[in-house]
């Protein structure tokens, strides 16, 4: 951990500092497209042992992981949405702190506290549970919005700021908080402007019926947690993670994705859009997605892919559209189904690019790599 | 009073540099300080232009004692649109400004005396414009062109020229399509496209072209870059591409006329069909009667049956005054007697022998207000209606109704002519009205000259009479509908008489008129009778009671007919037919010499109906061949036809075949781009979706390419995945994976062909390269996808596939509805702009009512 920055009240854009190392020698760098997929495929079957029959959880936990999001598990009680966080947690070779969210827990019990030290006569920094990788808060609506929100400025910004000092996080460092939709009395519902912060938001969903009986055979003796080793260290992922920000988004894609959140926000069922750092989450998981499945180029059908988890729980529903029957997932679908593709929204210049026999523009538009 | 702001504008809207309006006098050469003179500038380059096309109506209307009138108005309700601009009213106020202004300058123009204070109608003057706009009506029925310019038609034209400069207006400054506001100027210059002979002349269109010019440069200058993509500054390919498309339309222009067929013959005797009120229905016959002759089916069709040996002539009326521009039947009300029982013309024949014929005539659909008979009438019954003839010309005319529907039997009796009692009948004439003999003012010298020549060495007025006819029957003159037109003198009067002998070419008017203005200044009293030439034998009989059964006879507009009438003292009134090929000669005014003295004319022979029943010795009645354009030999006509058959064959031909040549095309010019080097997986990719198209499976416009695809592969049009079409579904694949690359991949990445750098070998994606078919081109990609797509189709669907391509369809809708689309936006805010003014104007009204 380095504690060289002294101030963190100008660091409105967290974008800048990918990374905690700030020294170049530590910079990671991105993993060979080979050993990225092996590693992701180790990842993705040693979360697949423990949770039965629940892939696609996994690969979207994965995908925010690379994408340096938060994960938001939202489902009843016994899903396994603490099993599959732990599980994640315990793939990767990193520290791993994990918080029970009660309505008595302070903010200083998250971030860290300043005690007096009586032998050096100084205020020394005890750091909380939020300075590890990997932040498992269980129930996370049970604590107050105070401790909440003492949660805001970690995950944004990937720094604990007390008494006017600012720690850095290491890296990778990912929050994965469960929350149960049901069971609300004496909760803390999440505030608007920390769902926000959650990259995306993953409902686990009941398993099959194969999947639930295999869950009995396997579950029965012994937790399975239990036999799981960590597959990949740290500084593999913090690589891994440099290899998503190496993927190139074309110039349609982009404008893809802004049409998306256009249309989010110009949709006559909802009363709140997605955000700008939506769009921008959206696409970072659309990167990794993108290279989860072994390209170096986002699809369009990458956004589409993850746009739901990505953006149901950020945008509210209008009230006439909700007693209709309609869900934040509905209309994203819906909206999925209306907006043109890249290809297809500037018909006049990709008539162009077929007449002349030349790439569409969205070939020669930015040549730098999107990412950050 | 209305050219004051006229003239202090005009040197604004030109001047923007000089800084003499006064609105821009402190201000400097800014555009945005002229923004006062705009109303104004753009008022004066609608009057010019409105003002500019109605030049063209001279000779719509005679002279040009209208436009004062015409002028006064355009300048009048343009100025107060723009006054009211000025003052920065909107919208609906300044149209309705307009629309009151309009009332007001044609209340103080035409109703002085009929109205309150000079300018503000009243109920009297609603009285008195129904009886202006009924006058103009008979005009625009009954008259020729030019017409006398009467107060009605004038009103009429001011009044629509005032509307059109409203129209304009709105067209140019609210909605904002100065362009569009050519149309309004066009809509005045069709008027003497369409009815003057010689079209609409250079006056007319300079002045048009002038004022839209004006209008355009108005709009131009203060709303630069609104209706034109380009910056002020002229680029030098701007002159040239405007050259090339002015060339393009001269050239296409130059080059339909050619193709369509119709546009040599006057007034589109194409569209003449289109007339609602039918040929045949004007006041004055003499006009109509070019116009029926040109009319290509038949109207108006009268049927009759007669005891006379030979089919005779109907007459329904005379025309016996040849003084001024436009001839027209006298109709001499004063003189008209009531009561068709029992007519008499009073005049004595010393021909004791007189022949007495019974025709039954059922009019049909003819409609006139006279009565056509066969010469000369001694009385007609079983008509409906109150009917008058004129003791001098024995032609019955409706009091209160016309010819339409009506079936009557008129008995009428003539003296039998023979050469000899013509002869003999050269007494001087007496007891013969004035009118008939009385020489016109001003008869060209040609007419006189040539009059002169023919009867030279002629004695007595029968012989006189002869030789003219003989002259104008001699192969000199040619029968000819279309040259009048084309020579521009269509119609009748002493100038059109004077062409008709200089290009020796006409129809029944000129050689009836010549003829009858001839003998005249030789002496012979004489008229043209107006009316139908014989007609040809339906085959049906009818029976009249103590008449038997009678042979029928029809007649249509086609054989709408013009013939002279000379009187003979002692004689009476006889027909000459002067003509050529027209109608009958009769017997008496045959040339003795004559061998073939019965035909009419030689053309025509094998066109006589063998089944005449009486065709030995007495004049045949002779059917008359459709008039051919340029009078072509048959054969000649016939192979034209057969070209334009083949034509039309070969073009409709085309049309089929046009969707699946377009497709055609557009594929060959894509995989040609698609060969190799950059880019080349868009036109296949194009291609592709096209081709599934083609087949029903359409891409969505909300649909990744991937998911297009996929969703093509799955469809039941591409086959199973494995088997048989397993390389189809490859090719696609690959073809996917290419244009993905080549959309979303990295610019540099290289070419499709190679793999993706990232891409791992058996990436769980299934990336499409590795299952494709090595080294084959897009081109034979897309070759393999549609030969499987056709060999998974039905035939029908093959057909249409190929035919009727889909894709081809939806490109063509939406090139076709962009411009539905331009125009729907404009429109939409117009009417936003309307409804809000008038919210507006409801406000306003309702404030002071609450106050």
């Amino acid at each position: 951990m380095d504690y060289h920055r002294s101030t963190s009240v100008d660091e409105a854009l967290p974008e800048p500092q990918g990374y905690g190392h700030a020294s170049a020698a530590t910079s990671p760098a991105p993993m060979e497209a080979a050993a990225f997929h092996a590693a992701s495929e180790r990842i993705l079957r040693a979360i697949n042992t423990v949770i039965d029959g629940k892939a696609d959880a996994a690969k979207l936990a994965l995908t925010v992981l690379l994408a340096q999001g938060h994960l938001l598990l939202e489902d009843v009680p016994g899903v396994g949405k603490t099993l599959l966080a732990k599980t994640l947690a315990r793939t990767i070779d990193c520290s791993v702190s994990r918080i029970q969210f009660t309505p008595d827990l302070l903010p200083s019990d998250v971030t860290g506290v300043s005690i007096y030290n009586q032998a050096s006569r100084t205020f020394e920094f005890r750091p909380g549970a939020v300075f590890a990788n990997i932040v498992i808060g269980d129930e996370i609506n049970r604590a107050s919005a105070k401790t909440q929100s003492a949660l805001l400025e970690c995950m944004e910004e990937h720094q604990v700021t007390v008494d006017g000092k600012s720690y850095k996080l290491d890296e990778p460092f990912m929050v994965v908080a469960t929350q149960n939709p049901i069971e609300m009395e004496g909760t803390y519902p999440l505030p608007e402007a920390q769902r926000d912060r959650f990259m995306a938001r993953i409902s686990m969903g009941y398993p099959d019926h194969d999947s639930e009986l295999e869950m009995l055979e396997t579950h029965q003796a012994v937790s399975p947690l239990t036999r799981v080793t960590a597959v990949v260290t740290a500084d593999e992922v913090a690589s891994m993670i440099a290899a998503v920000q190496q993927v190139y988004v074309s110039q349609s894609i982009k404008e893809y994705t802004v049409a998306l959140g256009r249309a989010t926000r110009e949709s006559a069922m909802l009363r709140l859009g997605a955000s700008p750092r939506s769009m921008l989450q959206l696409l970072r998981a659309a990167k990794a997605t993108a290279a989860l499945e072994g390209r170096d180029f986002v699809l369009p059908d990458d956004v589409v892919s993850v746009a739901e988890a990505v953006l149901a729980h950020r945008i509210i529903l209008d009230r006439k559209a909700a007693s209709t029957g309609e869900t934040p997932q509905s209309v994203i679908r819906s909206i999925l189904a209306k907006v043109p593709v890249g290809q297809e929204a500037s018909p006049a210049l990709t008539r162009a690019g077929r007449d002349r026999g030349r790439p569409d523009p969205a070939a020669h538009p930015v040549a730098r790599p999107a990412g950050r | 009073m209305t050219l004051t702001p006229q003239r202090s504008t005009a040197p604004g809207r030109s001047g923007p540099d000089a800084g003499k309006p006064p609105v821009a006098a402190h201000g400097g050469a800014g555009r945005p300080k002229l923004a006062g003179v705009e109303p104004w500038a753009v008022g004066l380059a609608v009057t010019v232009g409105v003002a500019g096309a109605a030049l063209g109506l001279n000779g719509v209307l005679r002279g040009w004692a209208w436009y004062p009138a015409v002028l006064t108005t355009v300048l009048a309700v343009a100025m107060t649109m723009a006054a009211l601009r000025a003052l920065r009213l909107r919208g609906v106020l300044v149209g309705a400004g307009g629309f009151v202004a309009l009332a007001l300058v044609l209340t103080f123009t035409f109703f002085r005396q009929h109205s309150i204070a000079g300018f503000i109608p009243s109920t009297d003057t609603v009285d008195q414009v129904q009886r202006y706009l009924r006058r103009a009506g008979e005009t625009v029925l009954g008259e020729t062109t030019p017409v006398a310019p009467n107060a009605g038609i004038v009103l009429l034209i001011c009044a629509v020229l005032g509307l059109l400069v409203i129209l304009i207006d709105a067209l140019c400054v609210p909605l904002g399509m100065p362009a569009t506001s050519g149309l309004g100027i066009l809509a005045i210059l069709v008027v003497p496209a369409m009815v003057k002979p010689q079209s609409v002349g250079w006056l007319g269109f300079t002045g048009a072209a002038i004022g839209y010019l004006m209008i355009l440069a108005c709009s131009h200058w203060f709303h630069p870059g609104s209706g034109t993509r380009t910056d002020t500054a002229p680029a030098p390919g701007q002159l040239k591409r405007a050259t090339l498309t002015g060339a393009m339309a001269l050239a296409l222009t130059l080059l339909l006329q050619l193709v369509v067929p119709g546009f040599d013959q006057g007034t589109f005797p194409q569209g003449s069909r289109l007339n609602p009120w039918g040929t045949s229905s004007g006041l004055n016959p003499m006009i109509s009667l070019g116009n029926s002759l040109r009319s290509p089916d038949g109207t108006g069709r009268i049927t009759y049956a007669t005891s006379a040996a030979t089919a005779p002539y109907l007459r329904s009326v005379t025309v016996d005054s040849f003084d001024g521009d436009s001839w027209s039947p006298d109709d001499r009300d004063a003189s008209r007697q009531a009561g068709t029982g029992r007519i008499d013309s009073g005049l004595d024949s010393t021909v004791a022998e007189q022949v007495q014929v019974v025709t039954a005539v059922d009019a049909g659909q003819f409609t006139s207000p006279y009565l056509p008979v066969p010469y000369a009438p001694e009385a007609v019954n079983g008509l409906t209606g109150r009917w008058s003839w004129d003791p001098a010309t024995l032609s019955i005319k409706g009091v209160d109704v016309n010819s339409r529907n009506q079936q009557y039997v008129v008995t009428s009796a003539a003296p039998k002519l023979t050469p000899a009692v013509l002869a003999l009948s050269s007494g001087p004439v007496r007891g013969i009205p004035d009118t008939f003999t009385r020489i016109p003012a001003n008869v060209p010298q040609i007419v006189r000259q040539t009059a002169d020549t023919v009867t030279a060495g002629s004695n007595t007025g029968y012989a006189k009479a002869m030789a003219i006819q003989t002259y104008l029957r001699s192969a000199e003159f040619r029968y000819s509908l279309q040259s009048p037109v084309q020579g521009g003198y269509d119609g009748n009067g002493l100038s059109v008489l004077a062409d008709f002998l200089t290009q020796k070419s006409g129809y029944c008017i000129h050689f009836a008129s010549a003829m009858a203005v001839m003998a005249r200044l030789e002496g012979i009293p004489s008229r043209i009778a107006v009316g139908y030439a014989p007609g040809r034998i339906t085959g049906a009989t009818v029976s009249i009671p103590g008449q038997g059964a009678l042979t029928e006879y029809a007649v249509d507009a086609r054989d709408a007919h013009a013939w002279p009438e000379l009187y003979f003292q002692g004689v009476g009134w006889v027909a000459f037919e002067p003509t050529p090929s027209r109608g009958v000669v009769p017997a008496y005014a045959t040339e003795p010499a004559a061998p073939s003295g019965a035909s009419t004319n030689e053309n025509n022979d094998g066109l006589v109906p063998t089944d005449n029943p009486k065709a030995t010795g007495a004049p045949a009645p002779a059917p008359l061949p459709l008039p051919v354009p340029g009078g072509e030999s048959g054969s000649d006509a016939g192979y034209v036809q057969l070209l334009y058959g083949a034509g039309a064959l070969l073009l409709v031909a085309l049309l089929l075949a046009s969707p699946a040549l377009a497709r055609g095309g557009i594929r060959r010019r894509r995989l040609k781009a698609s060969g190799t080097g950059p880019g080349s997986a868009a036109p296949a990719w194009a291609e592709l979706q096209d081709l599934a198209t083609d087949y029903g499976v359409p891409p969505r416009s909300s649909e990744s390419p991937r998911h297009f695809s996929g969703r093509l592969r799955g469809s039941a049009v591409l086959g199973e995945t494995g088997g048989l079409d397993a390389p189809a579904h490859a090719a696609v694949a690959s073809l996917t994976g290419d244009f993905e690359r080549q959309q979303y991949g990295r610019p540099d990445a290289g070419s499709p062909a190679g793999s993706p750098a990232g891409s791992p070998p058996g990436s769980p994606a299934g990336s499409p390269t590795e299952d494709s078919p090595t080294g084959d081109s897009p081109a034979d990609r897309i070759a393999l996808v549609r030969e499987t797509l056709r060999a998974n189709a039905s035939w029908w669907a093959r057909l249409r596939a190929a035919w009727l391509p889909r894709s081809l369809l939806a490109r063509w809708g939406g090139r076709a509805s962009t411009p539905l689309h331009s125009v729907a936006a404009p429109a939409k805010t117009a009417g936003h702009g309307a409804a809000k003014s008038l919210s507006r104007i409801r406000d306003a009204v309702r404030g002071p009512r609450r106050g």
